[in-house]
């Protein structure tokens, strides 16, 4: 049966490769979202449901028209919607008259989540299957590394566009790579890809921005209109805190000396929201203060319209910006949004960072 | 703040969201402790106004009320009581708004008096039941130092709530002669000649159904078509969860399973003519329940089901219009189908 899954920014190599990594060659690879995924996704959805969910049922709807049968879904109690995505999309896609399986990951149930990695991992045993989820993790770290040159190679090249395409050729050869003596290369060819193939103005200062928020609107261009490039367009350096990391990475996870970002901004986010309320609202506050402390310029702030939790992060933030003197640009993201805009506010904002900084040099 | 033994402590309740669910206990426990509890008026305009201009524009049009109503108690109080409210049932949450509701307030709106945020959450933090009491007795101790007050004061306070529980929520029995039109449970409609009385279910959360301002007086509307109605809030919870069980998945929103279950409950029995289901705009757990119960009763469309969407910007002339074509359309459909009775069912 053909086996695809939504299409989520860079983590879907991730997926490919642990797919692939189980023998499982009948998978469809899901398209980059466009504005039909957009408008398929909404059309078939609630009006005020959360945007990851419209452009992920829109994705899935895609992946069905492809010919995909088994569908990778993840359902999990939490405070927020994501854990009737699957449910309610299985109510959506049957009303639609498609002819699939929604195959549920759910972590805290674990005896569930074995019986569905199982029927997943049909053409190898369960070492195998296990070997193959750990490459995912293993490569998951260097989609991340590259992600992450990515963002400030691509602000300080001199040839515009030359770090997206040497980044996109990597990304194939991360998920291309087989064995884990080449896997554990990968690092220094991936440094070294950069290195050589893109030349960078070593003398440019540029400013450095933090992208906080939902983890969909982060890691999305399709939702958050590839907000990392545009910021790289403008000379700005990025970096995101926000990926699959956390959660894919048992390896790290197991490890308890590992420092995680996430931890620290919580305990930073303390006096502001004390208790866990679901999605990354400490997170994003706390984040505000963790870059002010390693002396970035600003933090821009994602979440998607409706997004329960991070409502709650946006009117906080202001406080938090106020008192430890931290520009913070909240974006509230939905399926309508315009480049323009956006486009409009970014460079309003950079201008801002800049005008600070430059008051702070004695200009 | 120095003590004044002369003059009692105020604490202010805004009269929104979940005081439509626990006001009784609120009020007996703090008015046990001997305290002047002051609850924000009935929502009007004025407080619309003032709590559109100053909530965030992404909230739900509920919580924004919310912020009006703690704008119209701010300068009365010494306190403020608004709790962060995690959830009641193991397994199962609230809001993620009611438990940054009091922090948010307070970065807002910095010159409030002092919020009182006692923290409960049995869904995901894991509180106990006792957890609960200590949380009760130590809140008392501004109040009150003597510990045999503060118990009693729980105490009473829990005893009002169950009562209230118990006056509010119906057994089957009583559901069974309702739908029989044996007993009436809300207002008496106001009858007219030659029209059979229609029954009509009204479902959303309580700080909908029992706000008329924020539901546009619906209630009252109804009742002026002669319609008698019973809410979600009043269905036994043995036959909401009997509902929930048959899903193959888990409804965790606590609130969100008492309207589908409710929904469900009568799109299966069918014993109403119709079923109103009140959403407000921009409420995530509603999003995600209307979305089921519309599709739910497409695929058995028997009893109708009218979804209405609520925010500050609705007119109440169109919602009129609607409610009433919605009860006319019921009136007509009396007479070409069979409304099923479940007489038979418990001989």
């Amino acid at each position: 049966m053909p086996l695809s899954f939504p299409y989520v920014g860079t983590f879907t190599y991730v997926f490919e490769s642990i797919a692939r990594g189980m023998k499982r060659d009948d998978i469809i690879v899901p398209d980059e979202p466009t504005y039909r995924t957009k408008q398929l996704g909404s059309q078939h959805s609630s009006e005020f449901v959360c945007t990851p969910f419209k452009m992920l049922l829109g994705s899935i709807i895609e992946v069905i028209e492809k010919g995909a049968y088994e569908i990778v879904a993840t359902v999990f109690v939490d405070y927020c919607r994501l854990g009737y995505y699957s449910p309610l999309y299985r109510i959506i896609l049957e009303d639609l008259g498609y002819d699939f399986d929604l195959i549920n990951l759910d972590w805290f149930n674990k005896i569930e989540f074995f019986t569905s990695f199982k029927k997943l991992a049909c053409n190898v045993n369960a070492v195998q299957a296990f070997q193959a989820f750990r490459v995912g993790w293993i490569k998951n770290r260097y989609i991340d590394q590259i992600d992450k040159t990515l963002y400030s190679y691509g602000a300080v090249e001199i040839d515009k566009g030359a770090s997206y395409k040497v980044a996109h050729k990597l990304y194939r050869q991360v998920v291309e790579t087989e064995g884990m003596k080449n896997i554990r290369m990968l690092p220094e060819i991936i440094q070294k890809t950069f290195d050589d193939e893109v030349e960078i103005d070593t003398e440019a200062n540029p400013l450095k921005v933090g992208v906080v928020g939902e983890l969909y609107a982060v890691v999305e261009p399709a939702i958050n209109l590839d907000i990392m490039r545009r910021l790289n367009d403008i000379g700005v350096v990025t970096e995101t805190p926000i990926t699959f990391t956390r959660w894919i990475d048992l390896g790290q996870r197991m490890n308890p000396f590992k420092k995680w970002h996430y931890k620290a901004c919580i305990k930073h986010a303390k006096p502001y929201v004390r208790y866990p309320l679901g999605g990354k609202t400490r997170e994003s506050l706390g984040a505000v203060i963790e870059y002010k402390e390693k002396g970035w310029d600003g933090v821009i702030h994602l979440y998607p319209f409706t997004c329960m939790p991070e409502i709650i992060s946006r009117s906080i933030l202001p406080q938090v910006s106020r008192e430890h003197d931290m520009p913070v640009l909240s974006l509230v993201l939905d399926e309508h949004t315009g480049e323009a805009g956006i486009q409009t506010r970014l460079e309003a904002f950079v201008d801002l960072l800049e005008r600070k900084r430059n008051k702070g040099n004695g200009f | 703040m120095i003590k004044n033994p002369e003059r009692k402590l105020r604490v202010g309740i805004p009269r929104a969201l979940l005081y439509y669910k626990f006001s009784d206990l609120w009020i007996t426990f703090f008015e046990q402790l001997g305290a002047e509890v002051i609850i924000s008026p009935e929502t009007t305009k004025k407080i619309k106004d003032v709590a559109v201009r100053l909530a965030p524009d992404e909230d739900c049009y509920s919580t924004k009320l919310y912020f009006g109503h703690v704008m119209a108690l701010k300068d009365k109080v010494d306190y403020l009581f608004i709790p962060r409210f995690g959830g009641r049932k193991k397994k199962y949450v609230g809001c993620p708004k009611f438990i940054g509701l009091a922090e948010v307030l307070r970065s807002m709106i910095p010159d409030l008096p002092e919020i009182l945020m006692p923290h409960y959450n049995r869904g995901m933090d894991k509180h106990t039941r006792i957890g609960l009491l200590v949380r009760a007795f130590r809140l008392g101790k501004i109040f009150r130092n003597n510990p045999f007050v503060r118990i009693r004061a729980i105490s009473k306070a829990f005893k009002a709530q169950k009562l209230h529980n118990k006056s509010m929520i119906i057994d089957e029995k009583t559901l069974q002669k309702w739908e029989n039109s044996e007993v009436i449970l809300n207002d008496f409609p106001i009858y007219t000649e030659n029209e059979r009385q229609l029954k009509i279910v009204l479902v959303g959360h309580s700080y909908v159904l029992n706000d008329p301002f924020s539901s546009l007086s619906i209630r009252s509307l109804l009742q002026g078509y002669g319609v008698d109605i019973i809410t979600s809030e009043q269905i036994p919870r043995k036959l909401i969860e009997k509902q929930m069980a048959k899903l193959e998945y888990d409804i965790y929103f606590d609130f969100e399973r008492e309207i589908l279950g409710t929904i469900m409950h009568f799109i299966e029995s069918k014993t109403v003519d119709g079923i109103i289901h009140l959403l407000i705009f921009s409420c995530g757990p509603d999003s995600i329940a209307g979305e089921i119960a519309a599709r739910y009763s497409k695929r058995d469309p028997t009893i109708p089901l009218l979804q209405l969407v609520f925010d500050e910007l609705t007119g109440e002339a169109g919602m009129r219009t609607r409610i009433e074509a919605f009860v006319d359309m019921l009136r007509r459909s009396i007479d070409e189908q069979v409304i099923f009775l479940t007489t038979q069912a418990h001989i």
